[in-house]
Parts: structure tokens; sequence; C-alpha cells
């Protein structure tokens, strides 16, 4: 006998030590999630870090063209004494030199040397008005275990610019792999003088020629830089006022010049950001802006001033762009340095050059450091520098702000994260996800809020219980299909049906609740003799046929109605009267399948709230003469509202996560506009057709985690209400 | 005249009122497959307080309900006979329910306020007959209020929630808010089997004040309670009504021996 109560007490106590275990389990699973996804996120806040790692010396006259390898190991510098030496980054030895000067009968060097966008060409002027162009190479190749870096310094070419020999105040030169160069260099007297030296190869005979052309056009103002592209087809220029010119070339020629105002300070820097289309403009005063071409309202294209960064305490000297994404190195007087981002318009690191007077700067290729040639103590020194800088696109705006990126008119919300190339600019703002988030929400709380709420009530305050037990399981049946199989048949079945009806839906829209009312007054004036026969909720049946009826008729009249009304056509109708495009894979479409997969669980949520008004409530206002609407509408909603709230949230926050319907019944097109007509991309949509795409780590991979972050923190903020208000609604209903 | 009911007359069951404002006649009552009223025929006098007595599951609320058809709202109930209200008949199918509700209004076991102010409590049903003007609610809120004696308590507090009330007090506004409709009839369910002592004797005295204006029909478990306040009382066992007649009579000297058995606390 006395073993029963303890075996009891034991069963007790273990079965609520494992109820307590679960939801404990249940709790940390989801911090779990929670934690994992802010670990993944995090690293978008980390700051760049620039460090000096390292000065070797650099033998040889100050080099102001550098050039690394991907591995940093090595260097190649071309100095002014017209040498390039390639110099191990380790010690700085000289691995390999070779001077473009050697069989020169005429002295003293190189006025300059720069390296041209692209980053693979060391160019220098010569005092007699040439300019030489060295393509530098890096070959990796293992020897066992070890990696080796073999530089390799190709033929020299070199264009003569001026032919009277005199040396250029300014210039620029590119060379392709096809041979084709082109050099511009502006002389003394202020002519500007391009050169084109283009290779065919004959494809019978294997033979090369060369043509060489050469035009000229006077420049009034003062040019102190030139810029020509890799692609040698747009040459810029800056001069002492602080005009940006610019002339689109075709074959060498120019076209006409383009100016712009950069303010009077003179332009010391300039430089192609990758892609070749964001110039970054660096000036006397300090002033660091970044540019591109945008179109006018006249059709045609000129610079615009797209971002500043903060003014530098000294004049703007040198700019190594990135090799791999729209950031860019600075150096400048009095021995500041920085690191910045053109996109995300952020100046990532400022602090002081490790070499007083910099001449030379390369940004190296993988982007985890950068070289600076200068003199320190009386020799050429070769500084190293270590950046770590993850995750440089990513800021608060260019998530949720307008961002302007190249190649647009004007700043705007866009996601694309990748492109076909290299140089493509990720723009990654989560603005228009959010919109097609709340697009495909709103459409399909549309249809799901007021039949879910409706049926509902009606369920649970006027059908005749006997219907009330088959719908029911209905429902449930409905919350249980996969969103895949929804998804599926939205996109694959329904949306070119829709396609096809859509007069017939918008004659629904409009006629079915007509019709309904028409019913209900009709209904309303029969007998009360006649009416009073059927049980009460029976009626229902009727406005089944009623239903079917108004359907087929919206159906009878949709190719009519599309003919008088929307001219035969209506996807044509519709451009050309408000100018919206018509997608096959759109809200309505979204709308009718995520709302089919919503409806049930507002539809659950709600009838519960109805069902749980206590009966006495309604027998109270019965008997105080009310009708049936008079209860539901003045008694029973009042009470239930809370619980219709929660409902409501819920099915919020379904359709804020539901991802399958989203991501099959629309066309994913990161667009921003409320066009029910038009497909949208949703945050959980985005993540699924992204997340197998993404390089582990990268800062697409952990944007992802940030609109996953953004999902679970709208979907638990939105279930946390839900959920309060629910609980403050039992608490009422435990007092009536 | 009732020459009908003259013929079937058995003094254990017809105290023999005149004009009676509600006469059930034969009304049988199933729900589903199980008969919980049998053939019931009683009269019901028109201002003054009638009971309805018996044990547990005797079927006096059902036949209650039956008066104002709320047994409509429960699925598989089947009725035979008929309530007679003036000159029509409660299971008219012509009849508006809504109409026959209003005029026969009632107040439950539990109290039920809804969870809205005392004043829109009371304000509710004149606001579903239509009335909408502040004034005349008003007018009609004070009325109804003072007439359940309720006024005083609450006069300062019309639009706080009616469920802060005690449950004395909510029982009472219930009643108010029954009157505010100006029934005829006003049936009370038990109105205080939920209630301590002093509630319980404040409803009584206020049905006795309201008994000048409105017939009043109460079931009730509490045999003390049906001998203090009704002036006729039917005791009902098994579905069946037993006995019927003035509370002086059923309760003093009744007819039947089941009904001296229940009333003397032998069974119940």
């Amino acid at each position: 006998m006395s073993s029963t109560p303890r075996s009891r007490l034991l069963a007790d106590r273990a079965a609520r030590w494992i109820v307590s275990a679960g939801g404990l389990a249940i709790i940390f699973s989801i911090l779990g999630i929670l934690v994992f996804i802010l670990v993944e996120v995090w690293p978008l806040t980390y700051n760049a870090r620039v460090e000096a790692a390292k000065v070797v010396p650099l033998p040889g006259s100050p080099a102001g063209a550098l050039l690394a390898d991907e591995h940093r190991t090595l260097v190649a510098a071309l100095g002014a004494d017209g040498r390039v030496r390639v110099v191990r980054t380790s010690d700085g030895g000289v691995v390999a030199a070779r001077d473009l000067l050697a069989g020169d009968t005429a002295p003293g060097g190189l006025t300059a040397t720069s390296v041209p966008p692209g980053n693979r060409l060391l160019t220098g002027a010569t005092r007699d008005g040439r300019v030489l162009i060295a393509p530098v190479e890096f070959g990796v190749t293992f020897a066992g275990q070890d990696r080796v870096v073999t530089p390799e310094i190709e033929e020299v070419v070199a264009l003569p610019v001026d032919p009277e020999g005199r040396p250029l105040r300014a210039w620029s030169a590119q060379l392709d792999e096809e041979g084709n160069a082109t050099a511009a260099g502006v002389i003394a007297d202020g002519r500007l003088i391009v050169v084109r030296r283009s290779t065919t190869e004959n494809m019978m005979t294997g033979e090369t020629t060369e043509t060489v052309s050469r035009f000229e056009r006077q420049v009034p103002q003062s040019v102190t830089v030139l810029v020509l592209d890799s692609a040698q087809r747009n040459l810029y220029a800056g001069t002492a006022a602080g005009e940006i010119l610019w002339w689109p070339l075709s074959d060498g020629e120019l076209d006409a010049v383009r100016a712009s105002s950069a303010g009077h300070s003179a332009v010391t820097a300039l430089d192609l950001l990758i892609g070749d289309r964001s110039l970054v403009i660096g000036q006397e005063n300090g002033d660091l802006s970044v540019w591109f071409p945008t179109e006018q309202s006249d059709g045609g294209d000129r610079l615009t001033r797209v971002r500043d960064f903060p003014r530098q305490p000294g004049a703007v000297r040198e700019i190594a762009p990135s090799h791999r994404n729209k950031g860019f190195l600075a150096l400048g007087d009095r021995g500041w340095f920085g690191l910045y981002y053109s996109t995300s318009h952020r100046t990532l690191w400022t602090g002081r050059s490790p070499l007083a007077n910099g001449a030379g700067l390369v940004y190296t290729p993988k982007g985890d450091g950068a070289y600076l040639s200068g003199e320190g103590a009386g020799e050429g020194k070769l500084a190293a520098v270590d950046i770590y800088n993850p995750h440089p696109e990513v800021t608060w705006k260019s998530l949720f702000g307008r961002v302007w990126y190249e190649g647009a008119d004007r700043p705007e919300h866009v996601w694309q994260s990748t492109g076909g190339t290299d140089d493509f600019e990720p723009k990654l703002s989560l603005t228009p996800l959010l919109v097609g988030t709340l697009k495909g929400t709103i459409y399909s709380l549309l249809l799901a809020i007021p039949l879910g709420v409706f049926g509902a009530m009606y369920t649970s305050q006027f059908m005749h219980p006997t219907y009330k037990r088959y719908l029911k399981p209905l429902v449930e049946i409905m919350a249980s299909l996969p969103s895949v199989v929804l998804g599926f048949l939205a996109g694959l079945w329904l949306a070119p049906r829709i396609e096809d009806a859509m007069p017939a839906l918008v004659l629904m829209a409009v006629l079915l609740p007509l019709l309904v009312l028409l019913a209900g007054y009709a209904w309303s004036r029969l007998p009360r003799a006649f009416r009073n026969r059927f049980p009460l909720g029976t009626e229902a049946i009727l406005f089944v046929f009623v239903l079917a009826l108004g359907i087929w008729i919206c159906f009878a009249l949709s190719w009519p109605f599309e003919k008088v009304a929307f001219g035969g056509n209506f996807q044509q109708w519709l451009l050309a009267a408000t100018g919206l495009p018509y997608d096959q894979r759109n809200a309505v479409v979204v709308g009718l399948a995520m709302g089919f997969a919503v409806i049930p669980i507002i539809f659950a949520i709600a009838e519960d709230a109805f069902s749980n008004v206590p009966s006495n409530l309604v027998a109270g206002s019965l008997a105080l003469g009310a009708d049936r609407w008079q209860t539901v509408t003045r008694v029973v909603l009042p009470t239930a509202s809370p619980g219709i709230f929660s409902a409501i949230m819920v099915g919020f926050g379904r359709a804020v996560g539901e991802t399958m319907i989203v991501l099959m019944a629309t066309g994913n097109t990161p667009i921003m506009d409320w066009n029910p007509f038009n497909g949208f991309r949703t945050l959980s949509a985005n993540i699924a057709v992204e997340i197998p795409e993404a390089p582990h780590g990268e800062t697409l991979y952990r944007t992802l985690f940030l609109a996953a972050l953004l999902l679970f923190i709208m979907t638990f903020l939105v279930n946390t209400v839900a959920e309060l208000v629910r609980q403050r609604l039992r608490e009422r209903f435990s007092q009536l | 005249m009732s020459t009908s009911v003259i013929q079937t007359r058995d003094p254990a069951l017809d105290p023999g009122i005149q004009d009676p404002i509600l006469k059930i006649e034969n009304l049988s009552l199933w729900y589903g497959e199980k008969r919980a009223l049998h053939d019931i025929s009683l009269q019901i006098p028109e201002k003054q307080i009638t009971a309805f007595i018996g044990p547990s599951g005797c079927g006096k609320s059902t036949l209650l309900r039956c008066i104002n058809r709320l047994n409509d709202l429960i699925d598989g109930v089947r009725t035979e006979g008929d309530i007679r209200f003036g000159d029509a008949s409660v299971y008219d199918p012509r009849l508006d329910i809504n109409a026959l509700r209003k005029r026969i209004g009632m107040v439950f076991q539990k109290s039920n306020p809804f969870p809205k102010s005392i004043y829109e409590n009371v304000a509710y049903g004149p606001r579903i007959q239509g009335t909408n003007r502040k004034r005349d609610l008003d007018e009609i809120v004070e009325r109804s209020l003072r007439r359940a004696a309720l006024w005083d308590e609450v006069k300062d507090r019309l639009n706080d929630s009616a469920l802060g009330l005690s449950g004395g007090q909510q029982q009472r506004l219930c009643i108010a808010r029954a009157i505010a409709v100006e029934p005829e009839v006003i049936l009370l369910d038990e109105p205080c089997s939920a209630l301590d002592p002093i509630a319980t004797a404040r409803i009584e005295e206020l049905m006795q004040d309201l008994k000048s204006q409105y017939t009043q029909v109460i079931v009730t478990h509490n045999m003390q309670q049906a001998s203090r306040v009704s002036d006729y009382t039917a005791f009902l066992y098994l579905g069946e009504l037993i006995e019927y007649g003035s509370t002086e009579k059923v309760f003093i000297n009744p007819m039947k021996k089941q009904t001296e058995d229940y009333i003397t606390g032998r069974f119940g």
C-alpha cells in the first residue's frame, strides 16, 4: 500500500523533469540558432585594420611604380633610373632586373613612372618625350610543396608621344593582351597628343603588322594628371584649376571633351577603380572624391561627383585601387595614408604612412596588404602594410538606404549580389527584399484575413453544428498541405490560368460580394414561416449555390468583359492605361497561394477565440432580444478581438517566413514596387536562392545571415506580441 | 374561455389562476432521443412570482428556457405542445423570436455582465432596440439601476468595467440590464446560487419590489427561497410536473407525497 504513493511521486517527478527538460531544450535550441546567426553576422561590424609590417631596402632611385604578386612574395618596382627591379618582400633581395633604357643614347633616366589602371603594367616617361610600357607577370609553379613565384618582365613597348623629343608634363599609357598600345601625353605648349599602335595579325601568314596613328588636340587648361582606362577607350585628365576633362576615344581618336569642375584646387591624383567606371580624384587641398559618368537629361553622359570622402590634411599624391573590389588606398602629403571604399562610402581607416616620403603605392591583389616605396635615411625603402578588411562594402546605409551605384542615374535600393565579371559592384540593399517580404505578406493577408476571420466567425457563431464537424478537419487538411506543393501548383498551374482569367477575377471581386449581399437581402424578405423551417446555420447551403452561380457567371462573362472593359487584352490594357507591366508570376498569384496557406492558421486561432467567448454572454445578449448578428458584432467580436489580433499576427508571422511558395510562385526579381501584377523577392526566398552560391565567410554570406536575423527578429516579435495578447485574452475569459 | 383546461382539471396541478400571462400547454421536450419534459401544462399569473423547484435534472431550467426559446441554441432539441404568451404562441413559426425575447427577459444562474462598462451593460438592450440618443439612454440606465437597487452603489463609476463589481452587484446589474428593455416577464434561472446570504437577501428584496411591474418566474434549488419569495410554486420531478399551486399550499399542505418528501428534505 505504501509503495503506490511513492511510485506515483517518482512518476510525477520524472514527468516534470522530462517536460521541463524538453521545454528547456527548445528554448536552448532557439537561442542556439539565434547565437549561431549572430556569430555569422557579427563580423560585418568589424572595422578595418591597417598595420605597418616591415621595411626592407629597395635599391636604386625611388620607385614611383610598384606591382605586387598575389602571394605577397615579390614586388616589381620601376625607378627613375629606368630599371625594373623585382625584389623579395621578405628581405629586399633583387630577384630579377631589367633596364628599360638599355641601349638608349639619351641620358638622364625617366621623368616619372606610374601604374595605369589594370594593375599589370609599369610605365615610365623618358626625357625625350617617349612613353615606355613594361608588362609584368608573376608565374606560379610548385617545387614540391613550395610555391615558387617567378617574375616575368615582358617585352617593353615604347611609344614616342612628342615627335620633337620634348619631355611630357603629364601622360598615361596602356597596353592590351593583343599588343595594342595607346599613350597620351601633354607637352609643354599645352597640346595633348594621343599615339596608338595597333597590331593586326594576318591569319594566313601569321605575320603581324603594326600601324601607328597619332592625334592632337589643344587643351586650354594646364593638365596635371592623365589617366587612360585599360580598354583604351576613355582618357581622363585633371587640371591645375580643378577641372576634370574626359575624352572618349575611338581607335585612338579623341571625341569632344566633356569637362566637369571639382572645385578650384588642382587635381593631384587620378585613378580608376576596378571596372574602369569610377574615377577617384585627389586634389591639392586634400579633397578625395569618386566620380562616374551618369546619363543627363539631354541623353549624354557626364562625369558626376558621386561621393566625397573627408578632406585630408595634405594634397593627395597616390591612389591605389583594389584588384578585387571598389576599395582603394590613398597616400598624401604630410604622411597621411587612408583606406576607403567607394560603394559603401566608407573611410575604413586613416593614419600615418609608414614611410615619410611615399613615392609609390600598390594594393596587393588579394586586398590583404599594400606596399609603399620611398626614401628613408638616404636610401630607397619598401614598406609592407598588412590590411585586414573583411567586409568593407557593408554599412547600415548600404544595407537599408539608397546607394548610388556605378552606372545608375541616381541613388537607389538594389539587391544584385553577383555579376558576370570580377569588377562587378555587389549591390546588397536589403530594402527591396524587405519590401518584397511585406508585399507578399500584405497581398496574402489581404485574402487570408477576411476569409480566415470571417470564416471563423461564421463557423463558430452561425454555422450549424453538423457542418462544423466536417469543416474543421477540412481546414486542418488545408494547413497540412506542404508549402512546396502549394508553390508548385501556384507557379506552374495557377499562374498561367490566372493570366487568362484575370478579367473574370476582376469581375468576381466586384460581383460576388454584391451577389451575396443581394441574396442575403432576398432571404431576409422571404416569409418568416418559410425561413424558420430551416434550422439555424443551414442557410449557408443556399449561399454556396449563389457563390457557385456567381463564379460561373464571372467566367462566362470573362471574355465579353475583357473585350468591353480592357479592349480585348487585359495585360495590354494594363500596360497602356496604368503603365504597369504584367508578370505571369505575380503578387496576385502569391496572394492566392500564400493566402491559402495562411487561412487555416488564422482560421484556427480566430475560431478558438470566437468559440471561447463564454456561451452565457451569447445567451445573455440573445435574451435581451438581440439577434445573432447584433450579438456577434456587439458582444462576441469585442470580447474575442484580442484573439483575432493574435490570429492575424500569427498569420503575419507565417507569411513573413514562408519560403517555398514565394520562391516558386514569383519571378524572384528584387524589385521595389507595389504593383499586384508584378513579382518580387522576399528575404526568405532570397536566402534560399543565394546561400548555396555564397562563399563561406564572405560579405554576401554574412549579409544573407543578416537577412535571416531580420526574419528571426520579425517573426519572433510578431509571435511574442501575439502570444502576449492571447495570454491577456485568456485572463479576460477566466474573469467572465 | 379555457374550457379544455377545466375538463382536465387536477387540483394538484391547477390552482385556478385567472388571466394568466403565460400558458404552458402539454409541453414536451427531447434532447435528441432523451425526453426531458413530459407533457407539462401550467399557467403563470401576471405580476406574481412563480417558482419552479425540484431536484437537479428535473427539467425546471429547461422549462424556463422554453419560455423565451433559449433552448433553440442547443443542437438537437425538439419540442411538442405550446406556450401561449398573451394571444400569441411562442412556437409560432412566424414569430419574431428576438421580439419575443425583448418581452421576456432573463437573468442567469451565473451573472454574465458583458465585458463592457456598467453603463454600456444596461444600455445594451435599449441600443439593440434602436434607442441611441444619449439623453434617453442616460435616463433608461438611471431608472433601471435605481429599480435594481444598484444606482447608489455605482452612480459614480458608470464607466468602469462591469467585471469589477461584486457577484451580488453583477447579478443586480444583470437584472437592471434585463429590465432596461421593459420586458413583461422576467425569467430568473437560479439567480442566487452563486451568491452569499446577504447578496441573496438583497436580490430577494429586489424581486418583491419588482413584483408590482413584472411577472417573474424563478427557478431555484433553495426551498426557503421559493417559500420566501414566490406566490406560486411548481414542483417538477424527472421532467414531470408533480404539483403546482400557491406557495403557501404547496409548502404547508402539499397534495402529493413526492412533494412533501422533497420539501421536507427526504430526497433531492
